[in-house]
């Protein structure tokens, strides 16, 4: 898989909340998803459709990539309103057939023509929210180039399509997530998904849970994470980021395996570790995801040292104070 | 679109003349007159006999009636169940949308030979092949009669030739698919959670009402119950509680507030109240309505007997 | 096709011949002579010119004798293995229905000039990625030759790991998937139900009796190994046990007494006893009875008793 965003952590948003956006830059998070959707009230959207472009460039002051969600049904009032320089992603919710894929894709072309923006740039989220979509799944995630992740199966919207209360402590949506999670592998799309980790208090804030969350996650390969509370960014990125240990680990397996090559097995048992050709593709991977996300987290650094610097001119000469700290 | 209320469906062999009696009384939303698996060869014919004078006798408590048929006997056992008074039929055995078409053919025929609503009995479909399964999609779209679909498990571990250990379901994925392409096909799925589907047994109620929660909570809308001490705890399992229906209402109310007053989320209780918590409160409190509803209609039937 | 009775796969590397022989001396249902796992890339050419007489060695004993073939090599592997002796073989990352149309023809081919009654070479489908396992109703149903399809190594080619509860992610899932595939087109699925971390290299034989006890549970009926000393545990662990067998023949006594009384539903101890239960108890009992002759059989031809306790 050569394509490989670094996006550890995200916050959900509703645009129309000012202070929300103006602090994104700060949160240290890998992306900002600028939402029309669920957090935007009906009596709000047209409002919150004028605010996108302006608050683009503002989330992104921190190196966050910046995203959007709109409204299954409101197509193209909201991509009229979102697709502008600076914008990664489309979060389309409730996505239940390849036809409307098609016409995401379709009006998003023009617009990024129109508007200057470099073809195909603009990805596009299909969000399976619902019993139909995960039927639809294949289609739905093979409908376009646009669509680079896939996965989930689970949440709010997927519950209450199902008629089921959330938090129950077991499994409920083995099904939808096997089927989305074999359609993103089989298309070679990266793969939003994390092993079962039963939650009762439906919390959405603790911080401990969404980092041991993360790293279970990690540990079983995916490194895509999100959310709506500011508490779980820090986490989820330490979550997902291999630690100097791991770095250290992977080294070793690489040094033992080339040892193996050098022999006539295929594999090896050291230290009660298998040694193969596998163990060896994990290694690697995981010293490439170490490599992106330090590279990542000096392109947030330097982004913020960039903001910082320009708020800083004029300061306020008594206090030290910068303005806009407050 | 009006919610089917049909919780518990109480299966109950025909040829059990003291189980037939008493169905009725037995508050199941449904109860369905069996030919099939609960009736020994010797006796289809017999059976098929009774069920004309059984239907009304079924209906007093104000239950659904059903007859679930042979799938080998087909045209027989439609032919004596197709009266008036008969909510619809169970098909076990359905392999494919050529089964359905053949059931429904018949079901057409004898509506309209009997001067009863064409198109107006049920389908309730028993998958019981790793190829129904497989195929399910187009076999619960194959009539717009089909409104609820279950898995007869027994069948479905000989098709798969597993011996079942308690510990581990062997359904997940079948189960889940059920769920998942019924949901898709606004037809409902039946079932109750592993193992007490594929070995039925009686148990307390307690526990019986924990197994029915769990198969609601994975988006079972009501479970056939093979023993008459199911239908209470199922019933009770399928119907939002006193406290929930009042928690919703302050949810709705809460919420309504916050719209009013211009904002997008509001907490109440540590959680965050928003659009999607308030479609999930109206969800409930609609499913609540639907049960009264059904309740009170059961409590009429059994007032005026 | 589907009656074999494959409870144990032991795949053996053709480069060892010595693990051939002892194979053939253990109580393996099939042997499985290795082209794709255990042979280092620049030894195949080698190793292909050893198939046919390894196949000689691997039927001493009475077992079964497939060739796991590497897919991508499938022409220069079915040659090496396609002879007398050979029961099927194994193909490894199979991902479409097209390869597998590949694999049957040149079987076919093989098959007439060498002498081998046509049709009879079977075909194991490994879906072992991502793309495979989403086409697999297409793969099982592409060729008649398909007598089972397998996940194979398909924890390592798709990078499955384990979770905290020690299954390994996605798997579960897969194996039910795949076993609900195989039967909706009437072939068998093998494999067992492995956990972090003894799967694979790491199973000794108590793991490999579990995950062959649990693999029964959900629909797997034989699991391939790479052991000696996983054999036996395979074959106990995918075999009816003498308790299930007594409470099997209890339940069909309980139901044919009712049965004899004109009632179809039975009452044993809290179980509510139908017609479904009882066909799975004689499924139970004919596949007991089946294992028993089966193992019989190899204990004449001189193996190491199949079912022995360790």
């Amino acid at each position: 898989m050569a394509w490989r965003q670094v996006r550890r952590s995200g916050l959900t948003m509703p645009v129309v909340t000012r202070r929300f956006i103006d602090h994104a830059w700060r949160r240290g998070c890998d992306f900002i998803n600028l939402d029309l959707e669920d957090s935007v009230p009906p009596h709000l959207k047209a409002h919150a459709r004028s605010l996108i472009k302006g608050a683009i460039p503002v989330v992104r002051k921190g190196g966050a990539e910046a995203f959007t969600r709109i409204n299954h049904d409101y197509v193209h009032a909201d991509l009229e309103a979102i697709v502008w320089p600076g914008l990664s992603k489309v979060n389309y919710p409730k996505a239940e057939s390849a036809d409307e894929i098609r016409l995401l894709d379709a009006v998003i072309t023009r617009l990024e023509r129109e508007r200057g923006i470099r073809p195909g740039t603009i990805e596009i989220g299909a969000n399976i929210e619902t019993a139909k979509g995960v039927a639809a799944a294949y289609e739905i995630a093979s409908a376009s180039s646009r669509v680079r992740e896939f996965g989930g199966g689970s949440g709010y919207d997927m519950s209450r399509d199902l008629g089921v209360e959330m938090f129950v402590g077991f499994e409920q949506f083995a099904y939808g997530k096997g089927e989305l999670e074999l359609v993103a592998r089989a298309l070679g799309l990266q793969v939003r998904a994390a092993p079962f980790v039963a939650n009762t208090t439906g919390s959405v804030s603790d911080a401990d849970r969404a980092f041991r969350e993360a790293q279970a996650a990690r540990k079983c390969g995916f490194r895509l994470g999100g959310g709506l509370n500011p508490a779980v960014v820090e986490p989820q990125n330490r979550g997902f980021t291999p630690t100097a240990e791991d770095v250290e680990d992977a080294r070793w397996v690489l040094e033992r395996y080339r040892e193996l090559t050098r022999t006539p097995d295929t594999w090896k048992v050291i230290d009660g570790r298998v040694i193969d050709g596998y163990e060896a593709a994990r290694a690697r991977d995981t010293l490439e995801w170490a490599t992106l996300c330090a590279e990542r987290d000096r392109e947030k650094a330097a982004a913020v040292l960039r903001t910082r610097t320009a708020m800083a001119e004029p300061m306020s000469p008594a206090s030290g104070v910068m303005r806009g700290d407050a | 679109m009006a919610i089917l209320v049909r919780r518990s469906n109480l299966l109950v062999p025909i040829t059990d003349t003291e189980r037939v009696n008493r169905a009725w009384r037995s508050d199941a939303d449904a109860v369905t007159l069996d030919l099939e698996d609960g009736v020994v060869q010797t006796r289809k014919a017999e059976a098929r006999g009774l069920v004309k004078e059984t239907i009304a006798l079924t209906a007093k408590g104000g239950a659904e009636v059903f007859v679930r048929v042979n799938a080998a006997l087909l045209h027989a056992d439609l032919d004596a169940s197709v009266w008036p008074g008969l909510r619809g039929i169970v098909l076990p055995r359905v392999e494919s949308a050529a089964d359905v078409a053949e059931a429904t053919e018949q079901t057409t025929a004898l509506e309209r030979r009997r001067g009863l609503d064409v198109g107006a009995l049920e389908l309730i479909v028993l998958l019981e092949t790793a190829r129904a399964v497989w195929d399910i999609r187009s076999i619960i779209t194959a009539s717009p009669r089909i409104t609820q679909v279950g898995l007869d498990e027994s069948d479905l571990a000989g098709d798969l030739g597993i011996t079942p250990l308690p510990e581990h379901d062997p359904f997940v994925y079948a189960r889940g698919r059920l769920v998942v392409e019924a949901t898709a096909a606004r037809v409902q799925p039946i079932g109750i959670t592993y193992p007490l589907g594929i070995h039925p047994r009686r148990l307390p109620a307690a526990e019986v009402h924990r197994m029915a929660t769990d198969a609601r909570n994975l988006g079972m809308k009501g479970v056939l119950c093979p023993d008459p001490s199911w239908v209470a705890p199922v019933n009770d399992a399928f119907t939002p509680s006193a406290d929930l229906v009042a928690h919703h209402k302050r949810v709705r109310e809460v919420f309504a507030s916050a719209v009013a007053a211009g904002t997008a989320a509001v907490p109440l209780d540590g959680r965050m109240i928003d659009v999607p918590v308030d479609e999930w409160a109206k969800f409930v409190l609609a499913m609540a309505e639907a049960c009264d509803a059904r309740d009170a209609q059961k409590r009429a039937a059994h007032g005026g007997s | 096709m589907s009656a074999r009775i494959r409870r144990s796969w032991l795949v053996v590397p053709i480069s060892k011949p010595e693990e051939i022989a002892r194979a053939a001396r253990s109580a393996a249902d099939v042997i499985v002579l290795d082209l794709v796992e255990f042979v280092a890339e620049e030894d195949k050419p080698g190793a292909r010119g050893r198939v046919e007489a390894a196949i000689r060695t691997a039927q001493a004993g009475g077992a079964e004798v497939f060739a796991q073939v590497d897919r991508e090599l499938f022409v220069a592997d079915l040659h090496a293995c396609a002879w007398p002796g050979l029961t099927g073989v194994i193909v490894s990352q199979l991902e479409s229905a097209q390869q597998v149309a590949d694999v049957d023809g040149l079987l076919a081919d093989l098959e007439a000039k060498r002498g081998i009654l046509p049709g009879t070479l079977e075909i194991v489908a490994g879906l072992e990625t991502a793309r495979g396992n989403q086409a697999a109703y297409d793969i099982g149903r592409a060729s008649a030759r398909i007598w089972g399809l397998t996940l194979g190594r398909a924890d390592l080619i798709m990078d499955l790991r384990p979770e905290p509860s020690g299954e390994i992610h996605l798997m579960p899932y897969l194996m039910q998937r795949l076993i609900a595939v195989a039967r909706a087109l009437g072939a068998m699925a093998i494999g067992a139900w492995w956990r972090a971390p003894a799967r694979g290299l790491l199973a000794g034989p108590d793991d490999t009796y579990q995950a062959a006890r649990r693999g029964r549970a959900i629909g797997f009926t034989g699991s391939p190994c790479i052991d000696v000393l996983q054999v036996e545990p395979l074959n106990r662990g995918f075999t009816p046990d003498a308790a299930e067998v007594a409470a099997a023949q209890e339940l069909m006594t309980a139901y044919r007494a009712a049965v004899a009384r004109g009632v179809a539903v039975v009452e044993q101890g809290d179980s509510l006893v139908d017609r479904g239960s009882v066909t799975q108890a004689r499924a139970l009992l004919d596949r007991a009875a089946a294992y028993a002759a089966r193992d019989r059989e190899k204990a004449e031809m001189g193996a190491r008793p199949p079912l022995a306790r360790p």
